[in-house]
């Protein structure tokens, strides 16, 4: 993974984030899993640290669930290991491992109420009942919901029914927290409410979390680091800013949110994008003077200027058509036809991922571009017009990364 | 149809006919029952009732109900977790055979309990001269758990196949045995089933005939269930007596299905 120009942008400095602050709270190590002669997992490796949420992101039939299984004990692994706080428990049943699981669907006991569900883990744990119900009022303040201690689950609403779910498993103290899905079931306005309230609860009970989900702003938002999972491998472990702005791979650069993808040959110091040139000094260790590599850029990444001068100084790219002006809310959204002739670097496989806004990138060279509100009223583009484009930002990746590799 | 001001004929006139439809061929033959057995005076009927025989074959009946219901009902429990938890070749085989006594005939049912343990039966010539299973209190057991096998199977099965495992799964991530999540959480869920699955079993055992008069042997005040003692009786032109005990039984299930009815919210509770 390479940053083409390590100044375009200020980067926030970081720590190395691929190197957890050791010891681990829970890691599985080279996990993977058949069922019958599918391959559903292959070579999965990751850990999480103390206080942690890391997300599992991948569309559905990526693996996810199942290696959320394989850490509860739900599911065995093929092969590989699954250690929580350094003791290996691949071999132990679900109920010896000590995770909370908070399922899609809460799974709440519906014939307990709020207070009986909350105090399960230590009920038949056989603790003191005065022990128990100091625990649950301790929680149900935590969760606020001290005034639904006595209703049913049917009686709650989602999110009030996910509190429950996630104070139930919180009671008895679990080595790491599981979250499937935990949004799938409710609205989009909840999900997004919710989803901060369980951040700012996670950071304050500082249970190391796994979440997965299929949903990109999700995963940027929810987790300290991300896992992209692309059909049973990890394609990229990173934070949530490296995983957006330095994308390993193309997978993970269109799954995440909308991208741009050219063909590029690398130069000197350049690299050629058709008859264009976009000035940038590459590691000389990755790459070489002709190799075919993909310049993959975010639509804010593209900047437009009428006439033939770029703005502020930005590496120029090419001159371009406008073909399509769309307003979508916060920002206007542009489809605009790249003049650079033919790409030099064909390659023969054509990925494709289902991102609804990545454009086609062959042969129309079309880009999608966008531009923040007052930029897009103060300058105003039409359709028809030729443009220059400038590129603020861009990630050069080798055509074809092997699986797996970051 | 025509409506006249909002006012429906339809409506009052088929209640009309389907009461009309019902008087004689539920209402009525359930009130002669009271009628009759009340029409010589109270105290002919009380006397029917507590005569030491008709006192017997009432008890007898409760007891054999009683035991055939416990049976079934944790069988049914059992064969229900089994057959909805675990997929395995010959499944199907095993619904469709615990289902199959319903449609058996219940003399056909007793019949062949009685060809199986009988005195010169398969395995009753096993068992010793001095302990006979045929023609005794066991007897009617037996017969009253074949005959009423499905039903407690056939409420439970249901419930297990849409109660969501990963309630189960909940329960055993959180730290719970096998034993503890079936206590504390899949047993509260099936509770309504278990109630109905058990007053279906119980109601119908009590009533059992077919199956009971070849097995017991009906002998007054040792294998005469109240059933049997009902048609005895009737046999020997003792219509109190006969009477007396048909009421019970009527006023019997009334009670039953009152509560299966009535008892609906409180059974499916969430």
């Amino acid at each position: 993974m390479v940053k083409a120009k390590e100044t375009l942008i200020p980067r926030h400095e970081e720590p190395a984030s691929s190197a957890p602050p050791s010891p681990a709270a829970a890691s599985v190590i080279g996990l993977s899993k058949r069922f019958g002669k599918t391959s559903v997992l292959e070579n999965i490796s990751f850990d999480v640290a103390e206080g942690e949420v890391l997300v599992l992101l991948g569309a559905s039939g990526s693996g996810k669930t199942t290696i959320l299984r394989i850490i509860a004990g739900l599911e065995m692994p093929y092969t590989g290991k699954v250690i929580l706080h350094g003791k290996e428990v691949t071999e132990l049943p679900a109920r010896e491992r000590g995770v909370g699981v908070i399922f899609q669907s809460y799974a709440l006991f519906p014939k307990m109420t709020v207070e009986k569900n909350i105090g399960y883990g230590l009920r038949i744990r056989k603790r003191k009942r005065k022990e128990i119900r100091e625990t649950v009022n301790e929680l149900l303040s935590l969760v606020q919901l001290e005034e639904h201690r006595k209703k049913f689950p049917s009686q709650l609403s989602g999110g009030q029914q996910q509190r429950v779910a996630i104070a139930r498993t919180l009671a008895y103290k679990p080595e790491v927290l599981l979250f499937d899905e935990p949004f799938g079931a409710l609205d989009t306005q909840t999900r997004v409410h919710l989803r901060r309230e369980i951040r700012a609860l996670l950071k304050k009970v500082n249970v190391p979390s796994i979440f997965i989900t299929h949903d990109q702003e999700e995963a940027l938002e929810l987790g300290d680091r991300v896992a992209v999972l692309n059909v049973g491998h990890i394609e990229q472990i990173g934070t949530p800013f490296e995983i957006y702005n330095r994308p390993a791979t193309e997978y993970v650069a269109t799954f995440l949110g909308a991208a741009n993808v050219l063909d590029a040959v690398v130069r000197e110091d350049s690299l050629e994008v058709g008859s264009a040139h976009i000035p940038a000094t590459l590691d000389k260790t990755r790459f070489q003077s002709g190799d075919c590599v993909k310049v993959v850029f975010r639509p804010e990444d593209v900047s437009l200027n009428p006439g033939d001068i770029p703005r502020s100084g930005y590496p120029r790219l090419a001159n371009a058509l406008i073909e399509e002006i769309a307003f979508v809310g916060a920002y206007e959204r542009l489809r605009l036809r790249l003049e650079i002739g033919a790409e030099e670097c064909k390659t023969d496989e054509t990925p494709f991922y289902l991102t609804t806004e990545t454009p086609d990138r062959q042969p129309t060279k079309s880009i999608i571009a966008t531009r923040p509100k007052p930029e897009a009223s103060t300058t105003r583009l039409h359709v028809g017009e030729r443009v220059v484009v400038a590129l603020t930002s861009f990630t050069v990746l080798p055509p074809q990364v092997l699986k797996g590799a970051n | 149809m025509r409506h006249v001001r909002g006012f429906d004929v339809a409506r009052p006139l088929s209640i009309a006919m389907l009461v009309f439809m019902m008087m004689p061929l539920v209402f009525l033959p359930l009130a002669s029952i009271f009628i009759f057995g009340t029409s010589n005076g109270l105290d002919k009927f009380w006397a029917a009732l507590t005569a030491p025989e008709a006192i017997f074959a009432l008890k007898l009946s409760m007891a054999t109900s009683f035991w055939a219901t416990v049976f079934n009902v944790i069988f049914g429990l059992f064969a229900a977790y089994v057959l909805s938890r675990y997929n395995f070749w010959g499944r199907n085989a095993l619904i469709v055979t615990i289902s199959l006594p319903t449609a058996i005939p219940t003399a056909v049912a007793g019949f062949a309990l009685l060809l199986l343990w009988g005195p010169y039966g398969t395995l009753g010539r096993l068992l010793t001269p001095g302990f006979q299973i045929m023609f005794t209190a066991f007897a009617i057991i037996l017969a009253n758990i074949f005959v009423t096998f499905p039903l407690a199977f056939g409420v439970i099965k249901p419930v297990f196949d849409t109660m969501s495992h990963s309630l189960e799964e909940a329960s055993a991530t959180i730290g719970a045995t096998r034993w503890q999540t079936f206590w504390y959480v899949t047993l509260p869920s099936l509770r309504g089933a278990i109630v109905s699955g058990a007053l279906l079993t119980f109601a119908r055992a009590v009533g059992e005939f077919g199956s009971t008069i070849l097995v017991s042997g009906n002998l007054a005040g040792r294998t005469q269930t109240a059933p049997l003692y009902i048609f005895a009786k009737f046999n020997e032109g003792q219509i109190e007596a006969a009477n007396a005990i048909a009421i019970v039984l009527a006023l019997f299930s009334f009670l039953i299905f009152s509560v299966l009815f009535f008892a609906r919210d409180w059974l499916d509770v969430d």
